[in-house]
């Protein structure tokens, strides 16, 4: 479906994104994880068309994709990062808008508009103007503007910025049913949440590189350790901590220290350890590692430092 | 007290940080002062309008006549035209019937001519010709004015010549040198002073009617004798059959600085386009830059086409402007203002980094265009140097564009050079901005 061969992109001195390759099969919801500046709008916009690289090829459906050749663009479809809508429009004014400009007209606009809509469950408020609308509806509004002409593949970038719960989880359903309709999604983000959640398969890419490339388990393969051991946050436990590092390397989260077990260590050995500094076990708990211990791994920072 | 201090410092802090603000504060009202002052004058014996062409065509060997142009060339207000070039390229002396043909054409607004009559030994006094174009009635009122104090104060010699030459016609050379003997002789034992030199003043003519230590009544008297005594035949080209001359000379000024405020405004709005991300949804899409560009081109030219048309209506129905008689040319000039305007919006665009700059530039080049272009007030009465800044201007242009048609009632081939003009300056400014967006960043 896309492929993405050696892509490279500077502004100025500022390598954007370095050498990165990727390959994406039809039906894919692929995930790009990683923080703010990590490369993963400049790679989108990219891909999108909107910018050229500097070297390297994009081909998609096996047509190497050329940034001047604007009729290839309607193959993908673009939700930007940014509220890409008009705001004094109306809901129903905008979709009908981007779907001319994809070459849709006639009943077959109507029809998608009015898909679209619902899709969007907007169909109340399709003559308010934009500017009327909250966070949620926007967003999903701008979800569907990027999909009236059937896509094939479908670029979101960070498309839940600034989203309350409820309508994240609104937009989840939503991407995850298109992708269950059989279109292709990139999705970035910088919530390791949503990539678990969400993608089948995920890229972490950091300073315009990317890292790691795989499925969850794939992934969490990459660590030296199987299991984390979350310790409590509290004075007792803090005053151990010295008496727990040659367990391993102990970083700190929100509520919790979390101990990532050097290779070879016995959990017996260090349950027995806790037990003689008088930590109770209620205090620790085994868990499975997550896509940010990763990212922690690959490049020695959380997700929410880098 | 302190809140208020600390409130206050804040906001001269992010003052000085708005390059924009300080540049309408401070920069735009000194232009505008500046430009104000020379037109009315305020600005000493610098002020007050210059280099206005001033036809003169002589048809006559009186010494009077090269007298008065001799006083006009040296008045700073008129550029005096005397001679054209003939077809081999040499100058030729004025003749009237060029004159008139150039004052229909409307590349020359003032003329002087003395006809082979204009003073003859039967008759005292003097025959002249003015010929006026009056599309602009301030500039029109202060040409006439000037050219009458400058022929009021330059001919009393060449009058009293005329005089003596008849009076010595009338009664013989001799008789009336004994004649003058005797009046010098009589004026030097009333009121003092040396006989001879009496004579000699009085046989050269030096006379000074209503001048220097005179009173204003005085000066009046002599200005009415004058008047008496000089025929000037005044002449109007164009504009006779306007219908609202006022309301005409100034509707296209008023008309093409809102039309710049309203097309500037559009072309910035690319700016709040790229803020809200826009452009990236278009370029995503089966745009290309050149199709937003177009887009904002084109909607700006028809909605400038039809601000225009709606204020020359507006004109019409409030004014009564006769926009029907030269409906066609009226159309194409608008079309041409309309052109060049929305490539001054869309160069503000190329150029200013941000929508406040670009606004902020517009307001000031819009008010400086409007003030040097004529929009306001001659621009004759400007200094040199600016009214040759002004001719670089869509303002400029644009009014003269309109008050051809709406004025002079010109025909499509005379009002081609000023069309050509204005699509050039749009074509000009365009490909400089298309450059500029190329490598600017207001798409990415």
């Amino acid at each position: 479906m896309l492929k993405i061969s050696n892509l490279t992109k500077r502004y100025g001195e500022i390598a954007a994104l370095e050498d990165v390759s990727l390959l994406l099969q039809p039906g894919e919801f692929f995930g790009l994880l990683g923080p703010n500046g990590a490369g993963k709008t400049t790679l989108m916009s990219l891909v999108a068309g909107i910018r050229q690289a500097d070297s390297g090829e994009i081909f998609l459906n096996g047509a190497q994709f050329r940034h001047e050749r604007v009729e290839q663009r309607a193959q993908l479809g673009f939700v930007p990062q940014s509220l890409a809508l008009y705001d004094e429009l109306s809901g129903e004014e905008n979709l009908r808008l981007f779907g001319r400009l994809y070459g849709l007209s006639g009943a077959l606009l109507r029809e998608r508009v009015q898909e679209g809509l619902l899709a969007a469950q907007l169909q109340d408020r399709r003559r308010d103007k934009v500017q009327t609308y909250s966070g949620g509806m926007r967003r999903r509004l701008n979800i569907v503007a990027a999909i009236l002409h059937r896509p094939q593949l479908l670029l979101c970038d960070e498309p839940t910025v600034g989203v309350d719960p409820q309508s994240r989880n609104a937009i989840f359903e939503f991407v995850q049913k298109l992708n269950a309709g059989g279109m292709t999604i990139v999705y970035s983000t910088h919530y390791m949440e949503e990539a678990t959640r969400l993608c089948s398969r995920i890229g972490i890419i950091d300073h315009g590189k990317l890292l790691a490339l795989g499925t969850l388990d794939e992934l969490l393969l990459q660590l030296p350790f199987a299991e984390q051991i979350r310790i409590s946050r509290n004075e007792q436990s803090a005053g151990h901590l010295d008496a727990l590092r040659p367990f391993g390397e102990i970083v700190e989260a929100d509520e919790a220290f979390v101990l990532n077990p050097r290779p070879g260590l016995l959990m017996s050995e260090f349950f027995a350890a806790a037990e003689k500094l008088g930590l109770p076990y209620r205090h620790l708990n085994v868990t499975r590692p997550t896509l940010e211990s990763v990212f922690l791994h690959l490049t020695g920072k959380t997700l929410r430092d880098a | 007290m302190r809140t208020i201090l600390i409130l206050i410092g804040n906001e001269f802090r992010r003052f000085t940080k708005d390059k924009t603000a300080i540049a309408l504060t401070f920069l735009v009202p000194v232009v505008l002062i500046y430009i104000f002052g020379h037109v009315f004058g305020v600005g000493g014996s610098g002020a007050g309008p210059t280099g206005i062409p001033l036809a003169i065509v002589s048809e006559t060997d009186a010494p009077v006549a090269a007298a008065i142009t001799a006083a006009l060339q040296k008045e700073k207000a008129f550029k005096v035209i005397t001679t054209q070039k003939d077809a081999a390229g040499a100058e030729q002396p004025l003749t009237e019937a060029h004159v008139r043909d150039r004052m229909r054409g409307g590349t020359l607004r003032f003329a002087l001519i003395f006809p082979p009559d204009t003073q003859s030994d039967a008759l005292f006094g003097l025959k002249l010709k003015f010929l006026n174009n009056p599309r602009n009635e301030i500039e029109t009122q202060t040409v006439t004015g000037l050219v009458q104090k400058t022929i009021y104060s330059s001919v009393p010699q060449a009058l009293v010549s005329s005089l003596q030459k008849q009076g010595a016609n009338f009664i013989g050379e001799e008789n009336f040198d004994g004649f003058q003997h005797s009046l010098a002789n009589g004026v030097a034992q009333a009121f003092g002073g040396d006989a001879e030199q009496i004579y000699s003043n009085i046989k050269n003519g030096i006379i000074d009617l209503g001048k220097g230590g005179g009173s204003s009544d005085s000066a009046a008297s002599g200005n009415s004798l004058f008047e008496s005594l000089i025929k000037i035949e005044a002449e109007e080209f164009g504009g006779g059959k306007v219908k609202s001359p006022m309301a005409t000379r100034a509707v296209g000024g008023w008309a093409m600085m809102f039309l710049l405020f309203s097309l500037t405004a559009a072309a910035t709005s690319l700016f709040d386009e790229k803020k809200a991300g826009i452009y990236q949804r278009l370029l995503s899409a089966p745009v290309r830059r050149t199709h937003i560009l177009w887009s904002k081109y084109l909607f700006g030219m028809l909605l400038g086409l039809v601000q225009l048309v709606t204020l020359f209506i507006t004109g019409r129905l409030l004014f009564g402007i006769d926009i029907t008689s030269n409906l066609g040319n009226l159309l194409l000039i608008c079309l041409a203002a309309s052109t060049a305007c929305v490539a001054f919006g869309m160069l503000l665009a190329a150029i200013a980094p941000t929508s406040a700059a670009a606004s902020g530039l517009g307001t000031f080049l819009i008010l400086t265009m409007s003030a040097i272009g004529g929009a306001w007030f001659p621009t004759s009465f400007m200094p040199e140097f600016i009214q040759h800044l002004s001719k670089l201007t869509i303002v400029y242009w644009s009014i003269e564009g309109f008050l051809q048609v709406l004025w002079a009632n010109c025909t499509t081939l005379e009002l081609l050079p000023t069309l050509a003009i204005l699509f050039g300056i749009a074509a000009l400014v365009n490909v400089f901005s298309v450059w500029r967006f190329n490598r600017g960043q207001i798409f990415h």
